[in-house]
C-alpha cells in the first residue's frame, strides 16, 4: 500500500501558476528526495502534501484515506476530524527549524504527544530521552533553543517530529540555514533514520547525500516533474538537459 | 570646501536668527509704551465674565476693565485662567488683577483688594419639580459647590457660622464641581441635587436656561465683591481704584452695571476705605505644611489607585477580546472593532468621560444615581485603555513569525492550544516595552477624572493650592506620581527580566 498518493496537483500563487499536474506515489519505507533550483516548486509541493498550502486542482490520500477529493475539477477537503486524523499520519521538518522558543529542548518534543495525542506523560518522557540520546543531545534537555547551535536546534526539531510517531516524515531543505560543518551532522541523522526504514521525503540541494541516501529522485523544474528515476538514472545520467544543466551547476558550486 | 559651504551656512542662519530676535525684541519694548493691563478671570462666570456666542469674551467686569483702560490710556488684555491656579497666575505676573464676580469675604487677607463694588448673597439652586422648597429639604441630598468658591466658603470654611456647617452636615455629599456648566448638567441629569452659588450668576443662569430651576428663598450668607491684586500692589491697585471712582462719579460704572442687569447689586461707594493687611505672614514652619499637605493629598492617592488598578485589570482582559475581533474573519465584526478602536483612539479621554457619565441621561433619559460617577470613571478609563492594548496585542501577535503558527499546525495543535500554548506567551514578550508605556500614562491620565468632576489625587492637589494660595500641593503631587510610576517602571522591568529566559 502506498503511504502517500497525490494526483494531478494544481497550485497557484495570485496569477502564478506554482505547481503543473504533479502526481507522485511513496510507498512504505521508501526515501525519496527532491531536487531542483529554487522556485521551481519543489518547497511549494512539499508543503501541499503537508497541507501547509491548499491546493487549487487534484486529490491527495494518506495511507488509504483520502483528504483532498476532486470533485468536477475543483479540490475538495475532508472533514476537519478527518483531516486532523490525517495530520497524525506526517510530521514535517522545516528548514528554519521553527522550535518555540519559549519551551525547554524537553518541553519542545514533550508537549504535543502529551496534550494533543494524550499520551501517558512517563511513556511520553521515556521516549523524549531515548530521542534526545539518538540525537546525541541527552544533556540538552533543559536548555532553551536559543542556547543551542543551529544543528542541534534542528536535532530537536527531527526529535520533535519523531515523538509524534508519524508514519512519514518531510523534510524541507532541512540543511539550508546551517554552516557546511553542521549540515553533516543533520545528514547523519537522517541517513540513520532511512537505515531504520522510516518513510522520508527531502527537498535538499545535497546532491551526494541524495544519491547515497535515496530510493528515488525527483527533479522538478517549473512546476514539474522533469525527471524521476533512481539516483543513477537522474544524478549519475540524467537524460532532459534542464537536469543536466542543474547538476553542473550545482558541482560547479560544490 | 564643502565644509566652509556648511560653516558659511550656519553663520547665516544664526545671524538671522540673531537678528530675528533683536527685531522681535524692540517690537515687543516699543509696545511697552502703552503698558497692557492683563485681567484674569473665569471664562465661565456670566454676567461676570464670559464667552458669548460670537466667541467674544464679555460681561459686566470685563466692560468695566475696559473703562478703565480706556481711561488710563491702558491696553487691555482679557486672559481667562483656570480658577484653581489663579493665584499662581497673580504670582508670577501672568496677571495683573483678578477681575471676576471674586469674593472678599475669608480671603480679605490674601490680596491687595479694591473697595467693595458689588454686595451679592449665597444662594440654592434646585430642579424645579424636585420637591426641595427650603434649606431643610437639603438634608440627605448631593449639593454642588464650585472648588474654592465663595459658596463652599460660606458653608465649610473657617468663617462659616454654625448654621451653615450644621446645613452642609446634612447633606449626603458635598460635591465639587469645576466650573458651572458641568453642576448644571449634573443637576439637570440628577446625579446632583443642588447647587449653591452667587445670586447673580443664579438669576443669570437660571433665565439662560430656560427656567428649568428655581432659587430657594433663603440666602446662605450674603458677600461682597472686589477686585483683587497681588498681596502688596498697592499702587496699581491705588491706579485702578482712583479710575473707578471717577467713573461713579460721571455716571458711567451704572450705566454699565444696569447694562448688565445689576444694578440693584452694585455698592461702589467713595466713602469705603481699603482692607489693611500689609502685615500677613503665614506662622506655619515649610516642613507642618508639607506634611499636613501630603496627607490632605493621600485622599486622593487612594481614589487614583483606585481608577490605575481597576482600569488596568478591566482593560488588559477587553483588550485582547477586541483585538480577537480586530484580527477575525468576518468582514463586518472587524470594521465595528476597527471603527472602535478609530474614534476612542481618535478623541480625548476627557471628552469620552464625559459622555460616559452623561449620555444615560441626555441620550437615554436615565436618571443614573451618585455612585455612578466613581463607574463612569473606571468604564470610560477600561474602554480606552482597552482600545490602545488591543492594537499593542495585535501588534505583539504580528510579530510571531508565521513558522511558529505552522510548527503548531503540523503538531495538530488545536487554535485555542496553538493560541494560548504558542503564540500568547510569545505576544507577552514582544508587547512588554509598548505595555510599560501605557500603564506609566495611566498612571498620569487618572488625574482625568476631573473631568466629571470625580476627586483623585490631582483635583485634590488643584484644590488644596487653590485654597492655601500656594503652589506646594502641585509639587507634592508630582512627587506622589513620580513615586508611582517609579513603582510601576520597577515592576515592569522585573517582568521583561523574568521573560529574559527565552528569546
Amino acid at each position: 500500500m502506498s503511504l502517500l498518493e497525490i494526483n494531478n496537483i494544481e497550485k497557484s500563487f495570485d496569477n502564478l501558476q506554482v505547481l503543473k499536474d504533479i502526481s507522485l506515489s511513496v510507498d512504505q519505507t521508501e526515501v525519496i528526495s527532491i531536487l531542483g533550483p529554487s522556485g521551481s516548486g519543489k518547497s511549494t509541493l512539499l508543503r501541499c502534501m503537508a497541507m501547509l498550502e491548499t491546493i487549487d486542482g487534484g486529490d491527495m490520500s494518506y495511507c488509504g484515506e483520502k483528504a483532498v477529493t476532486s470533485v468536477s475539477g475543483s479540490p475538495v477537503y475532508a472533514s476537519k476530524a478527518q483531516i486532523k486524523k490525517i495530520r497524525g499520519y506526517f510530521g514535517l521538518v522545516f528548514q528554519n527549524f521553527n522550535l518555540f522558543p519559549h519551551y525547554s529542548v524537553i518541553k519542545n518534543i514533550t508537549d504535543a504527544p502529551i496534550h494533543v495525542q494524550r499520551r501517558p506523560k512517563s511513556e511520553v518522557y521515556e521516549e523524549a530521552y531515548i530521542l534526545l540520546k539518538k540525537m546525541g543531545l541527552e544533556d540538552k534537555e533543559n536548555y532553551y533553543p536559543y542556547q543551542l547551535s543551529g544543528g542541534q536546534q534542528q536535532r530537536v526539531a527531527i526529535a520533535r517530529a519523531l515523538s509524534m510517531k508519524p508514519k512519514m516524515l518531510f523534510f524541507d531543505e532541512p540543511t539550508s540555514a546551517l554552516d557546511p560543518e553542521l549540515t553533516a551532522e543533520i545528514l547523519k541523522v537522517l541517513r540513520s533514520l532511512a537505515d531504520e526504514k522510516m518513510t522520508m521525503i527531502i527537498v535538499t540541494h545535497e546532491i551526494d547525500f541524495a544519491r547515497s541516501v535515496s530510493d528515488r529522485v525527483i527533479f522538478m523544474d517549473g512546476g514539474i516533474i522533469v525527471e524521476e528515476g533512481s539516483p543513477k538514472e537522474v544524478i549519475d545520467n540524467p537524460q532532459n538537459e534542464r537536469t543536466k544543466a542543474f547538476l553542473k551547476k550545482m558541482s560547479v558550486n560544490s | 570646501m564643502n565644509l566652509k559651504k556648511i560653516s558659511l551656512l550656519r553663520i547665516t542662519v544664526i545671524l538671522f536668527i540673531t537678528y530675528a530676535l533683536t527685531t522681535g525684541f524692540t517690537f515687543y519694548c516699543a509696545a511697552d509704551d502703552n503698558k497692557t493691563f492683563t485681567v484674569g478671570f473665569d471664562a465661565e462666570f456670566p454676567p461676570y465674565g464670559y464667552k458669548d456666542e460670537s466667541g467674544e469674551y464679555v460681561g459686566f467686569d470685563l466692560d468695566l476693565a475696559e473703562e478703565v483702560c480706556e481711561r488710563k490710556g491702558w491696553i487691555l488684555k482679557k486672559q481667562p485662567i483656570d480658577w484653581n491656579s489663579k493665584d499662581m497666575e497673580l504670582k508670577t505676573g501672568a496677571i495683573d488683577c483678578i477681575w471676576n464676580g471674586f469674593t472678599m469675604n475669608g480671603r480679605e487677607d490674601k490680596y491687595t483688594w479694591t473697595t467693595p463694588y458689588v454686595d451679592n448673597s449665597q444662594v440654592v439652586i434646585v430642579k424645579k419639580d424636585s420637591g426641595i422648597e427650603d434649606l431643610s429639604g437639603l438634608a440627605g441630598k448631593t449639593v454642588a459647590v464650585q472648588s474654592d468658591s465663595s459658596a463652599l466658603a460660606a458653608l465649610t470654611g473657617d468663617d462659616a457660622t454654625e448654621e451653615n456647617k450644621n446645613l452642609a452636615a446634612s447633606f449626603k455629599e458635598l460635591q465639587q464641581v469645576g466650573d458651572y456648566n458641568s453642576a448644571f448638567l449634573n443637576l439637570e441629569s440628577g446625579a446632583i441635587d443642588a447647587i449653591c452659588m452667587d445670586i447673580g450668576v443664579a438669576n443669570y443662569e437660571i433665565k439662560s436656561r430656560g427656567n428649568l430651576f428655581v432659587m430657594l428663598d433663603k440666602h446662605i450668607s450674603s458677600e461682597e465683591y472686589g477686585i483683587g491684586f497681588l498681596l502688596g500692589n498697592t499702587e496699581l491697585r491705588d491706579e485702578v481704584q482712583e479710575t473707578l471712582w471717577e467713573m461713579l462719579g460721571d455716571g458711567t460704572f451704572l450705566r454699565i452695571a444696569e447694562k448688565w442687569g445689576l444694578e440693584s447689586s452694585v455698592c461702589l461707594s467713595a466713602e469705603d476705605s481699603y482692607i489693611d493687611n500689609t502685615s500677613m505672614e503665614n506662622s506655619q514652619s515649610l516642613i507642618e505644611r508639607f506634611l499636613s499637605i501630603s496627607k490632605q493629598l493621600m485622599g486622593g492617592l487612594g481614589a487614583s489607585l483606585a481608577i490605575f488598578f481597576l482600569t488596568l485589570l478591566f482593560s488588559m482582559p477587553l483588550g485582547l477580546l477586541i483585538t480577537a475581533g480586530r484580527m477575525s474573519k468576518l468582514t463586518p465584526l472587524r470594521w465595528i472593532v476597527k471603527i472602535y478602536i478609530s474614534i476612542l483612539r481618535g478623541t480625548p479621554l476627557m471628552l469620552q468621560l464625559l459622555v460616559v457619565f452623561f449620555g444615560p441621561y441626555f441620550i437615554f433619559g436615565i436618571n443614573t444615581p451618585a455612585s455612578y460617577r466613581f463607574y463612569a470613571v473606571i468604564i470610560g478609563f477600561t474602554l480606552n485603555y482597552a482600545a490602545y492594548f488591543a492594537e499593542i496585542y495585535r501588534s505583539g501577535i504580528q510579530a510571531v513569525p508565521k513558522g511558529q503558527y505552522e510548527a503548531a499546525d503540523i503538531l495538530g495543535y488545536s487554535r485555542k492550544q496553538r493560541f494560548f500554548k504558542i503564540i500568547f506567551p510569545q505576544m507577552v514578550k514582544n508587547i512588554i516595552p509598548s505595555v510599560t508605556n501605557e500603564v506609566i500614562t495611566l498612571v498620569k491620565d487618572t488625574s482625568l477624572a476631573f473631568a466629571i468632576s470625580y476627586t483623585e489625587m490631582f483635583t485634590l492637589a488643584k484644590q488644596v493650592a487653590a485654597a492655601e494660595t500656594t503652589i506646594m500641593p502641585l509639587f507634592i503631587a508630582g512627587i506622589f506620581y513620580y513615586i508611582f510610576n517609579f513603582v510601576v517602571a520597577f515592576v515592569m522591568e522585573y517582568i521583561e527580566k523574568k521573560l529574559n529566559y527565552f528569546r
